[in-house]
């Protein structure tokens, strides 16, 4: 009886996604290189800054790659003016190189990289079926997976359900940056998933190895090991960019960052995109 | 190594590291003394004391995986993390083997369970572990503080505990004074952190169990508390907040307010679901003499944390912690699933009314030590450190030279605590291993590293 009225007065607490892409005002935004500001100075000393060596510079092109930037801030709090910071969660993207900003320093301005690909139709499915494995991460990526399947997420309300067998599953959800040890489960796992099937790669260790890449003891990525079809950045990957994930991957939205950036294009659709699915599913 | 042994006899092992060319065991005496250092010369191997101290079981095997020192005297030595050489499990005559792992069917992270079992009933499990190996201490050689911070937020599954020991110790080695008011904000982080994985496994209990009310009520108060930790951090795991010399952010009394009153409010409704949650005459049929561990073996093991506490031994290191002065560790004598349980709300409770504590009465100033590194290039300093983390005892020690990490060497409160499993699970039932593991609370990613 007790339990009947708690619940009855916690109400709802199933947040819309539109609610659910935003990011909070006091957590930090992806960086995003502002070409015009990037002197040789200013680049120097954001290759010394960024903890995570996230910065690179490569002959004419100065790069930054979000799959290893843990968000620290540090770079577009010193050098506004050659950084400046992209505020959502719709990071999803179903190619590496969307998450990697690339700047033409004779030109001045970014390379791009081509539209994105679509993701694989086969998998455009009503219901997704998911198996979990964790390959080498510090656990705070699955605990984010997890949390994606709780009441203010719901991701079952998009037709998505955790099984406990890769028998039973569409996709593969994988973390971390692939232990040597793990190397062997995870394909076999993999295998023992029926056609067609998915993966997912969440979070940054997942796709570059981020803090780990240059351990002998770990591939650096789980696109060392299997076709990756989507790719979820964060440190770790949020619930919400986790369920932009999946939605992507089973063609319920579409791709927000293009060449690493929202190009004005994607802003569209980055703004209709929640919404739609929103109606759709919680109206 | 007579003394040595004698003090292991009457206390307990904190941390056994390789400096070369020597070996330090860390013991802890009796509850309020200060640990003892023993050093010991080892070049190729040393003599083992695992048989007669359990603890020091996997720190030698360690030893010998990393630093390839043979401990002498060590019966069938067997790897702890190298996948790449043989791994015999023990076998039990004439009883059916039940394997388990490293892929689960729950979304937990990976580790091998070898059942030896009569029916339904567990005679004996076996634990491998090592999939999570990463490397992590390694990867620490050479690498500047900034970067040696990050490693520490992801060596283990507690982000704010590793980094607090890897930055105290760094502190201690270069003579870094942290400010007052940055020391109190990191108590705040490093105590939402123990609320949000306590929350974490009596939610996971309750889902076990098949109460899935409660796990969802706690569920959400989990959820809205890590919702406060960002507010405070801008990290949903409180990653970047710590810098050595003391916090990255600060907070204007506005927040400070406005999070205190929030915390009230989670503290007043997680209290009364917990409570009512294990008053249930089911929960407790349920959660009573499951996975018992006798105080005996607790000793004998060295276990640490709300493990050990759930058996009757109350050590907390936050009792040593002047901020938190006058602190009671939390005990319970059951030893079972139900003491655990008991143990994680009840500090759930205690870490509340501490949060709310250092919020209210925080002292001002700045949050960060600033002026310049005080180590010149190339000199060299070393220094460990402890926390009690969520799960129990944290050890950093470092050695430092210059503004560079040269060595590390981290104990995980798991890396101490996983033995326990194999024998709470004794004569169980096979079906009540998820909840008995879940008790225990233990990461595999501190323990692999
Ligand atoms: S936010 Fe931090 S980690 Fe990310 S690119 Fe900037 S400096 Fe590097």
């Amino acid at each position: 009886m007790n339990s009947l009225w708690q619940t009855l007065r916690t109400g709802l607490l199933t947040r819309s996604l539109k609610k659910l892409f935003a990011l909070p005002a006091w957590a930090p935004g992806w960086p995003v290189l502002r070409p015009e500001g990037l002197s040789r100075a200013v680049r120097r000393e954001l290759l010394e800054l960024c903890p995570s060596a996230a910065f690179a510079e490569e002959g004419d092109e100065f790069r930054l790659d979000l799959a290893k930037c843990v968000l620290c801030g540090r770079c577009f709090r010193a050098h506004p003016q050659a950084v400046g910071e992209l505020r959502t969660l719709e990071v999803a993207v179903a190619r590496r190189e969307d998450l990697v900003q690339r700047v033409d320093l004779a030109t001045g301005s970014f390379v791009d990289p081509g539209p994105p690909p679509p993701t694989r139709a086969e998998l455009h499915l009503p219901t997704l079926a998911f198996r979990e494995v964790s390959a080498g991460n510090t656990g705070l990526d699955d605990t984010e997976v997890a949390l994606a399947g709780n009441p203010f997420h719901d991701m079952s309300r998009f037709g998505f359900t955790v099984v406990a067998s890769p028998r039973h599953a569409d996709a593969l959800l994988v973390s971390g940056p692939v232990s040597q040890n793990m190397r062997e489960a995870l394909l076999r796992t993999y295998e023992a998933t029926p056609e067609p099937k998915g993966v997912v790669a969440v979070g940054n260790e997942a796709i570059s190895g981020e803090v780990f890449a240059e351990s002998p003891q770990v591939a650096g990525g789980v696109d060392k090991v299997l076709p990756v079809d989507v790719y979820v950045p964060g440190s770790p990957a949020r619930p919400a960019s986790i369920l932009h994930g999946l939605l992507l991957l089973s063609g319920q939205a579409r791709q927000a960052l293009v060449g690493g950036r929202v190009v004005q294009e994607g802003r569209e659709r980055a703004r209709t995109a929640p919404s739609e699915a929103g109606v759709r599913k919680d109206g | 190594m007579e003394t040595l042994k004698q003090v292991l006899g009457s206390g307990r092992l904190v941390a056994l590291w390789y400096d070369a060319p020597h070996l330090h065991y860390l013991v802890e005496g009796s509850e309020g003394a200060p640990p003892q250092e023993f050093r010991v010369e080892a070049r190729k191997s040393f003599p083992s004391l695992a048989e007669e101290f359990p603890a020091l079981d996997w720190f030698e095997r360690e030893l010998w995986e990393e630093h390839g020192l043979v401990p002498e005297g060590y019966p069938a030595l067997k790897p702890l993390r190298n996948h790449h050489l043989p791994y015999p499990f023990e076998r039990v005559e004439g009883l059916h083997e039940v394997p388990v792992g490293p892929v689960h069917a729950g979304i937990i992270e990976p580790g091998h369970f070898r059942f030896s079992v009569l029916g339904e009933r567990i005679i004996h499990l076996e634990l491998r572990l090592g999939y999570q190996h990463r490397g992590v201490e390694r990867l620490f050689q050479g690498a500047s503080l900034e970067r040696a911070l990050l490693l520490a937020e992801r060596a283990g599954g507690e982000s704010v505990a590793h980094a607090l020991a890897f930055c105290q110790a760094v502190e201690v080695a270069s003579g870094v004074e942290v400010p007052p008011r940055a020391c109190q904000l990191r108590r705040v982080l490093l105590e939402l952190e123990r609320l949000f994985g306590h929350l974490g496994h009596l939610a996971g209990l309750f889902t076990d169990i098949g109460y899935a009310y409660a796990a969802t009520q706690v569920g959400k108060v989990r959820a809205l508390l890590q919702g406060q930790l960002e507010r405070l951090t801008g990290h949903r795991y409180g990653r970047n907040a710590l810098t050595v010399g003391g916090v990255g952010f600060d907070l204007d009394p506005k927040t400070q307010l406005e999070v205190r009153r929030a915390l009230s409010e989670l503290a007043a409704e997680a209290e009364a679901h917990l409570f009512a949650a294990l008053k249930h005459p089911m929960v407790l049929d349920r959660l009573r003499y499951v996975g018992p561990i006798t105080q005996a073996q607790a000793r004998l093991l060295g276990l640490v944390g709300p493990a050990a506490r759930a058996c009757g031994l109350g050590r907390d290191l936050r009792q040593d912690d002047a901020l938190y002065q006058p602190f009671t560790p939390v005990t319970r004598t059951g030893g079972d699933v139900l003491a655990r349980a008991q143990v994680y709300i009840e500090e759930v409770r205690q870490g509340f009314a501490y949060l709310d504590r250092f919020l209210s009465e925080l002292p001002t100033g700045a949050v960060s030590a600033g002026g310049v590194w005080p180590l010149q290039e190339g000199e060299l300093r070393k220094a460990f450190s402890r926390v009690e983390a969520g799960r129990g005892e944290l050890f950093y020690w470092v050695r430092l030279r210059g503004r560079r990490v040269e060595q590390v060497k981290i104990v995980d409160p798991s890396f101490k605590n996983w033995r326990a499993l194999e024998l709470a699970v004794r004569g169980m039932g096979l079906p009540d291993f998820p909840l008995i593991n879940k008790s225990f609370d233990l990461s595999y990613a501190g323990c692999d590293l």
